[in-house]
């Protein structure tokens, strides 16, 4: 129990230790009832009911939903300031603030102890992550699954079943991509033996550089004639008048001029020059006399190895006249033999070199799907050199030959150049001028060619939904194919809908159901294999594969059977069906045994599938969704560019996947003298001798801030919008993540503070005026002084020393003057807690919180584990998960073995 | 269902059609004489709330004598249209980020003990249940295309049923186009095969859950009834659809729309197919949870992140701005919704307009503030007061209003949500 929650607990317990429920009561502190006695009774009592409101009589055991609503009210009352009214005497301001923690922190209790499942789970079916993975190991395929609700976001996790819906709406998308993923799983295992390789030789894109000088050498040279001739044209003594009007008319503007030359007797038309286009003519010929680019497209024919490939540029023209910023490939639509290339598995491979004439940093390429919209997937460090090029290997799934054209176009470009139009115009402005012709940008990459190579899986086991397919079977819908016996059919659906069912028999009822479909569809001409997908469709429809159901008519707790046991292990650590071997000790009753349990929850954990767990419980344990709420300010920010955020992004998930492998203490998610990291985020922290696209763990000094969830950019960045850091967010956050104290949710109606708007202040000086009133200062007195601590990252995790504040007009343009610039002061101190004096104190504050952290974490993996929330009953379980992890240094498997060991675990 | 191969039949009419003459009200005349033209309801909800300062008339002016404030400036051509209702609120909500879910239910998120998440039905659901008997649609509920719910909370769309359980939407008007205007063109007996089939299908995966369901304690069978709702809901539509074959879908009043628009032409878009789809009686409920955020503030060109907006008030500056450009974006669409309503010509030569309850807020006031929530009400189809800046008592129910809404159009209902009886003050 987190020692400010003003709460007691009472727990009865009940004989079974083991299933011990627990009672718990949540009491507002009786110190109070002076306040409420003193400012609030006299108007609200038995005889006098003011707005038929009565206090008198309220219990301060929060226990039901009418006793909460009752203390809800005064809660709303007292922070919309409607309480005490005008005319009475104000409520004292530490005794109101101390009164409005206890109370908000109070309803956040009773909240929690009314939505108390007592230890009841409840049935629920696959939330949308499992479903994708489920049907991965079923079909050996990767669906899209963005139309499904996506089950996070809700404050619980994922697995919460109270909170997993459905819908008639969600039951005809559960049809559909079912159909899609067999359409997908028949398609790749029908082309499991193809092999194809395409080969593109970028010189091609440099061979248009050249092509482009030579047009836009010939079209300036034609240019300049027609304005030679136009000029003579209006130098004829009997043209003056008129060219003195027109000149007039276009205040003297050549180019302007030009265009009108239709009105100059005797100037020639541009068409005859070669120039037309739909508007005037005279444009294109004044664009091409210009030829802006055109030293800077002659350098790069100078460059020496534009003859055998390509240098990656930064973009002058409009792509559809000349691309030589982005190499852009496409994923073919035909095959010589005219099929278009099937779904599977590919690698994009390319052969690269650094050219030396970039600075350091820029050795990055991005590869992509979609160059005109999409967000590099990858990012790459070329350490090739042109005398000793390197290859790189990229492996890319395709899921469908039916994809669009956006995504069969792959793209390769040098990183943070082509983010955003503004981010390119900046990188143009800024180095110009290290440029002897005035303009454009030294080449730091080239490269040689590129290749797309399918690579067949013909001995890859079949996936068990298609190998519980009778072998005679034939999977191509296009094959018109007599009907095969039914027989087949029949014995087919019937170990598919097992497998789905992941060992449950179905009835035969079911299977004549899906048999009557296969029918009807042949009798509407559908081939066979259309009509069998039809009804495997069905299959993965069914409750029986959507809901991972328990039954049992025992009403009170019970051992779970093996198979049930090892389904909750596999979702639990996999978030995908158990396999072969896990079903094997389930079926034999040996999974009962605690070492084989034990050791299969060590397996589990070694195999490649746990980073579901480890991906997916980082994200929404620490509420990562916040990463895409904002766009980076790229030009107050040019360094953290999108892809030094997927970077960011990354580094969390991999420190997850790194606890998880190599059985570290959770603790070194608070502070370690490590980072992991790779050669892109090196490059960022400013972290030398760390080359690769592989993350891996680095030594960081002393001194240095990194190490830690705090030290890294991507939670820098979820504590602002971007651009400014929230001080208020980023406390907020390490109460709610790494104290295991989380500040009540933020009020509704409380009176804002306008009076500030306009003035220049720092950032302490506007956060201190919320500890002015007492129902802002009840929350922000724990809240601020941790967010000003983090003040030295800024927006996007960058460490500085100094903040400034500039005021706005309402066109979002800096007002002049209404500006200021101080020294960041991190030091301050914990409400009722240490002080600290900069942002390393306070990491070592935060860090001897670690047992507060590890139940945070423990009460997480409970609910994610269980699917269902953790309530006051279950104090036990969580302070005996927290206490075994204790005995091995809070080691993040020990967290998941002393759940999975938990009778909690093996009880339904 | 996209087991079949639909024809797509989608007209390209530009000329308004003799509006109701269609499909509606051939199919029903012989039911009554002189059809009066029917009651529809209308929600549209817009998530964040509106900028304190400048979208609500004052209080101390109330009733018609009132000025429009410069965020409603531009529905001053419709000011003897509408009415502002002021002082109303749901007392169980206490989400400064959900302006949408508990908007028309008025319901206690915490109402059920064990569950952290609790909502009731909304009031266009309760409309659905009695006006949507005789069209194609019970309802139908529109949403915003992004996706991303910014200011509304959670749900599908504005619509709950009565289990409390969320609605889904069309979010994506040109999908909605299709749905209400292209007909089917498949054989009649092919239509009623399919239908059959999609039964059959109903059955098999019905069979399964029963087999499921015998092992099944109290609390988990009460999770399978969720899919066993879903089930009757999809068998309900289908015969509703049985109903309809042979009854070809209504020439399109409209063009169908260009895809991938967002924002403010997309609220103009959705508006369209709202009028088209009463004007040909494809329903008479329609709700509409209208991009009110990060979407509808990109398509108009500012850059401010919708959240920091709402809370102008600590910064203002062009947070202030960006929350009033937004408010007059709003006005402006929901005046043009009005000239339309005004522009489409009943059967019995009444304008649409004055067969049509519209209520167009939020839940949020602004920031986080949750009362006095923005509330504007128009068209003559519930016999609502209109022209009047109306001042009721300080959080009075939102759900009052409602009823005295639903009442208005017809709609038999003791009570609704937390209602406490109709509200006269609304009352022409």
């Amino acid at each position: 129990m987190n020692r400010h929650l003003p709460v007691i607990l009472l727990l009865f317990f009940l004989i079974n230790p083991c299933l011990r429920a627990g009672t718990s009561l949540v009491t507002m502190p009786a110190k109070h009832k002076a306040l409420l006695e003193s400012h609030c009774t006299q108007c609200h009592n038995a005889d006098k009911q003011k707005g038929r409101v009565r206090l008198d009589d309220l219990s301060f055991t929060i226990d039901d939903v009418v006793t909460a609503e009752r203390w809800q009210k005064i809660l709303d009352a007292l922070n919309s300031g409607e309480m005490p009214p005008d005319d009475e005497e104000p409520l004292p301001n530490e005794a109101k603030t101390n009164f409005l923690d206890d109370l908000a922190h109070s309803m956040v209790a009773a909240r929690k102890l009314l939505a108390d499942q007592k230890g009841a789970i409840t049935m629920r079916r696959l939330n949308r992550r499992e479903y994708k993975n489920t049907l991965r190991e079923l079909l050996g395929v990767e669906v899209m699954v963005t139309d499904l609700p996506s089950d996070s976001g809700s404050g619980n996790f994922d697995t919460v079943g109270s909170n997993l819906f459905m819908s008639a709406n969600q039951f005809e998308q559960y049809l559909s991509i079912g159909r899609e993923a067999l359409d997908t799983a028949f398609a790749w295992e029908l082309s499991a033996a193809e092999e194809r390789i395409w080969r593109y030789e970028t010189e091609e894109i440099s061979k248009k550089v050249a092509e482009h000088v030579e047009w836009q050498t010939d079209a300036k040279a034609r240019a300049e004639k027609w304005i030679k001739a136009v000029e003579k044209a209006a130098a004829r003594p009997e043209n003056a008048e008129i060219v003195a009007k027109l000149r007039k008319e276009v205040n003297n503007n050549e180019n302007n001029f030009r265009r009108l030359w239709e009105q100059i007797p005797g100037a020639p038309a541009p068409a005859s020059f070669g120039f037309k286009s739909i508007e005037n003519d005279a444009d294109k010929a004044n664009a091409a006399s210009r030829a802006y680019w055109l030293p800077y497209h002659q350098y790069y024919l100078e460059q020496p190895a534009t003859d055998t490939g390509m240098y990656l540029a930064i973009p002058a023209e409009h792509p559809s006249v000349l691309d030589n910023g982005t190499v852009s490939f496409l994923l073919p639509w035909s095959h010589p033999a005219g099929v278009s290339w099937p779904g599977g598995n590919y690698i994009v491979r390319f052969r690269a070199a650094l050219t030396g004439d970039g600075t350091p940093d820029r050795r990055f390429i991005e590869f992509g799907v979609n160059p005109r919209g999409g967000q590099a997937l990858s990012v790459h460090e070329v350490t090739g050199t042109m005398d000793a090029p390197q290859i790189i290997e990229i492996p890319f799934t395709f899921p469908s030959k039916k994809a669009e054209r956006a995504d069969r176009s792959l793209y390769l470009r040098e990183k943070g150049t082509q983010d955003h139009y503004l981010q390119t115009r900046r990188i143009k402005n800024e180095s110009k001028d290290e440029m002897e012709i005035g303009m454009g940008r030294t080449f730091a990459l080239w490269i040689d060619w590129v290749e797309i190579e399918r690579v067949p899986h013909e001995d890859r086991p079949k996936p068990p939904g298609l190998a519980a397919l009778d072998s005679t079977l034939v999977l191509d819908d296009k094959a018109k194919v007599p009907a095969p016996p039914i027989e087949a059919v029949r014995s087919s659906l019937t170990h598919f809908a097992k497998e789905a069912f992941r060992g449950k028999e179905p009835t035969p009822k079911f299977i004549d159901g899906l048999i009557n479909k296969y029918q009807t569809r042949i009798k509407a001409g559908d081939h066979h294999a259309a009509a069998l997908k039809e009804s495997l469709a069905i299959v993965l429809s069914s409750p029986m594969f959507l809901y991972l159901a328990e039954p049992s008519l025992e009403t009170k707790p019970h051992p779970l059977s093996t198979t049930e046991l090892a389904v909750r292990l596999s979702y639990f650590i996999w978030g995908s069906p158990p396999d072969m071997e896990l079903r094997k000790l389930a079926e034999s009753g040996e999974l009962k045994k605690p070492e084989v349990l034990a050791a299969q929850t060590t397996r589990l954990l070694n195999d490649p599938r746990s980073r579901d767990l480890s991906d997916s419980f980082a994200y929404q344990y620490l509420g990562l969704d916040r990463l895409d709420f904002f766009q980076v300010n790229l030009e107050k920010h040019p360094r953290f560019d999108n892809s030094t955020k997927l970077a960011a992004r990354n580094e969390i998930y991999e420190t997850m996947a790194w606890l998880f492998r190599d059985n570290e203490s959770v603790r070194h998610l608070l502070k370690s003298d490590y980072v992991i990291i790779n050669g892109a985020l090196a490059e960022y922290y400013r972290i030398r001798g760390v080359v690769g696209d592989q993350f891996r763990r680095v030594k960081v000094p002393a001194d240095s801030p990194r190490g830690g969830l705090l030290g890294m950019a991507a939670v820098s960045l979820m504590g602002g919008n971007g651009e400014e850091t929230s001080p208020v967010e980023r406390g907020a956050w390490v109460l709610r993540k790494l104290l295991n104290d989380p500040p009540p949710p933020a009020p509704a109606n409380i009176p804002q503070i306008a009076r500030l708007s306009g003035q220049v202040l720092t950032t302490e000086e506007r956060l201190t005026a919320h500890q002015e009133e007492a129902q802002c200062a009840s929350c922000h007195r724990r809240i601020d002084p941790i967010g000003m601590g983090l003040e030295n990252f800024d927006a996007v995790g960058a460490w500085r020393t100094e903040d400034t504040y500039i005021v706005k007009d309402d066109n979002g343009k800096p007002v002049k003057g209404k500006e200021k610039t101080w020294q960041i002061d991190p030091s301050g101190q914990l409400y009722k807690g240490p002080k600290f004096e900069n942002y390393f104190e306070l990491r070592d504050v935060i860090d001897q919180k670690v047992d507060d952290f590890a139940k945070g974490i423990a009460e997480g993996l409970i609910e994610y584990a269980l699917g269902r929330p953790v309530g006051f009953s279950d104090e036990d379980l969580v302070a005996s998960i927290v206490s075994e992890a204790k005995e091995e240094d809070f080691s993040m498997r020990k967290f998941v073995h002393a759940i999975v060991q938990n009778p909690a675990f093996q009880t339904k | 269902m996209k087991t079949r191969r639909h024809i797509l039949k989608s007209s390209t009419a530009m000329i308004a059609l003799p509006a109701l003459e269609s499909l509606g009200f051939r199919r029903f005349a012989s039911a009554a004489a002189a059809a009066a033209p029917p009651k529809r309801l209308v929600f549209l909800g817009f998530g964040w709330g509106v900028t304190d300062e400048t979208w609500f008339p004052d209080i101390k002016t109330p009733g018609p004598d009132y000025e429009l404030p410069v965020g409603l400036k531009p529905l001053g051509r419709h000011k003897k249209d509408f009415s502002v209702v002021q002082g109303l609120w749901n007392k169980y909500s206490v989400e400064g980020h959900a302006g949408s879910t508990w908007w028309l239910s008025g319901a206690n998120k915490f109402a059920q003990p064990g569950q952290t998440m609790h909502n009731s039905i909304s009031a266009d659901q309760v409309a659905a249940e009695q006006l949507g008997v005789n069209t194609r649609f019970s309802s139908i509920q529109l949403d915003d295309s992004s996706g991303k719910s910014g200011g509304h909370g959670p749900g599908l769309s504005l619509a709950w049923d009565r289990n409390g359980k969320p609605v889904a939407a069309f979010n994506d008007p040109v999908k909605a186009y299709h749905r209400l205007f292209s007909s089917d063109e498949t054989p009649i007996d092919v239509q009623k095969a399919r239908l059959a089939e999609e039964r059959s299908v109903l059955d098999t995966v019905l069979e399964n859950a029963k087999s499921l369901q015998r092992g099944l304690g109290k609390d988990d069978n009460e999770k399978l009834n969720e899919y066993f709702q879903s089930i009757r809901d999809i068998e309900t539509r289908l015969s509703k659809e049985e109903k309809w074959i042979g009854v070809s879908r209504p020439d399109a009043p409209i063009d169908e729309p260009r895809s991938g628009l967002q924002g403010k032409e997309e609220i103009r878009l959705m508006y369209d197919i709202l009028i088209a789809a009463f004007q040909t009686d494809s329903t008479r409920v329609i709700t509409y949870r209208q991009p009110g955020g990060q979407t509808l503030l990109d398509s108009i060109g500012i850059n401010v992140h919708e959240h920091d907006m709402s809370h102008y008030i600590t910064t203002k500056g062009e947070k202030l701005a960006a929350s009033q450009k937004r408010d007059l974006t709003q006005s402006e669409l929901l005046a043009g919704l009005i000239d339309k309503l005004k522009a489409t010509k009943e059967a019995d030569g009444s304008r649409l307009f004055d067969n049509v309850a519209l209520a167009y807020g939020s839940n949020i006031r602004t920031g986080h503030h949750l009362t006095n929530c923005p509330t504007i009400l128009t068209g003559g189809g519930a016999g609502v007061k209109l022209g009047e800046n109306i001042v009721v008592p300080h959080n009075t129910p939102l759900c009052n209003a409602w009823l005295t809404m639903l009442h208005g159009v017809g709609v038999e209902a003791e009570r609704h949500g937390d209602s406490t009886g109709v509200l006269k003050q609304i009352i022409a």
